[in-house]
């Protein structure tokens, strides 16, 4: 992430969408439209002296909403580039007229509430689309409870909550009552190989909910998972003696099974019901915390940037090849990796990622 | 050497192409819609099979 900040073939265009192309294989015309930030990306240091006095706050999507950020906000610590930007549907200013509190702190004279979004016009030869994923909305599968049961969370909101930098400085506080939880159940296929929702297998959730069982008891050795599934698709690179590692040293019960419902009793602690496949016993499990490890689906931006290059995508609406790779799309000269493609996983998206690079190579290479 | 290269979203994906492209001396136009890149890698806590950090 640093490295492409930094490299000085890249201009990196964050806070940046592409909104026109037009031209061929060779040749492609963009339109990029920068947003506006409200804060001069040169001037900006990140001190944070403009969050700290800035007196509104929103939900902070990086964090799953698990937290409130301020409506001048770093979208995330690391973030490269690493300026503040001010959200202009929270700001203060931007609805009454009046507050600037962040102009009047700041040291550096970075904040410019003059500053406008402007268009940027680019020739390029080829193009890389890598839009990547977005999560399954689990409400719709209303038998688990999501949105209605407080202690029911997706796999996106347990990473934010056991990372350290995360809303509960990598606690596993549950959203109920913030006690710890210590018995976990993660709920498997959550839309995924489902034919009324993804009819496909995400991939990634086995291994995901896996290593998310195992950060938990390396965080607290009395933690106890539970993982509700299918059947285990973990067909990479030692990807099963992660799985037995998963039994044998971390603790964890895997259970042959999809989860039928989840209620909860009066403590809000979570009960799944559910059939062993094993025994063909029906029963049920009460644990402090559900996890459910929903479908990936394309991200949203995909489908409008698969219209703006007219690439043909499939009937789950991931980017279709052409048939003699899957980098190449219906479209000459415009190349997909990772997400955006299909269920991939990180180290599948890099070496797809690398590919989609070569094939680009070749046409600005070689066509002069 | 000729124009450069379009790569839309800064995922892992999107900055892994970036960065072969730039290597190979070829100016690429890294387009991100958040405020940052990153993608959905960044809010991972560890990484499966190694556990290691994603960041």
């Amino acid at each position: 992430m640093l490295d492409a900040g930094r490299h000085p073939r890249i201009e990196l265009l964050a806070y940046s969408d592409v909104i026109d192309v037009s031209g061929s294989v060779g040749d492609f015309r963009v339109k990029v439209r920068r947003r506006a930030r409200y804060v001069d990306e040169e001037r900006c240091t990140a001190c944070g002296l403009c969050v700290e006095k800035c007196p509104k706050k929103v939900p902070d999507e990086f964090d799953m909403t698990l937290r409130e950020r301020r409506a001048i906000y770093l979208y995330f610590a690391q973030g490269i580039p690493a300026v503040m930007t001010i959200d202009p549907d929270a700001c203060i200013y931007f609805e009454k007229g009046k507050c600037r509190v962040c102009e009047r702190v700041c040291e550096r004279e970075a904040i410019d509430f003059e500053q406008s979004e402007r268009d940027v016009e680019l020739d390029v030869g080829a193009i890389v689309v890598a839009t990547g994923l977005d999560l399954f909305d689990p409400s719709q599968l209303v038998e688990y409870g999501y949105g209605r049961i407080p202690n029911v969370i997706t796999g996106l909101e347990y990473e934010r909550l056991i990372n350290a930098t995360g809303p509960t400085q990598g606690h596993l506080l549950r959203p109920s009552d913030g006690k710890l939880a210590e018995r976990v159940g993660y709920v498997q296929c959550v839309g995924s190989r489902d034919t009324r929702y993804c009819n496909y297998c995400s991939s990634i959730c086995c291994m995901c909910s896996i290593k998310d069982a195992m950060l938990a008891r390396e965080h607290d050795p009395k933690s106890m998972s539970y993982i509700f599934h299918t059947d285990f698709r973990n067909a990479g690179k030692w990807f099963q003696r992660y799985q037995i590692r998963g039994e044998e040293d971390y603790g964890i019960e895997y259970i042959r099974g999809r989860v039928a419902e989840i209620t909860e009793d009066d403590e809000h602690n979570p009960v799944l019901w559910f059939e062993d496949t094993r025994t063909g016993a029906v029963s049920s499990l009460t644990v402090d915390l559900v996890v459910l490890a929903t479908a990936a689906v394309p991200s949203r931006g995909t489908a409008e940037i698969a219209r703006l290059l007219t690439l043909e995508v499939d009937e789950h609406g991931f980017i279709r090849g052409n048939g003699r790779s899957g980098e190449e799309t219906s479209v000459e000269g415009i190349f997909a990796c990772g997400f955006c493609r299909g269920p991939a996983d990180i180290p599948e998206s890099v070496c797809q990622a690398s590919a989609a690079a070569a094939l680009a190579a070749r046409i600005v290479v070689c066509r002069k | 050497m000729g124009k450069g290269v379009l790569v839309i979203g800064g995922g892992i994906a999107g900055i892994q192409a970036s960065l072969d492209l730039a290597e190979m001396g070829i100016d690429v136009h890294l387009v991100e819609s958040k405020p940052s890149i990153g993608g959905r890698m960044s809010q991972l806590d560890k990484t499966f099979p190694t556990n290691d950090c994603s960041i």
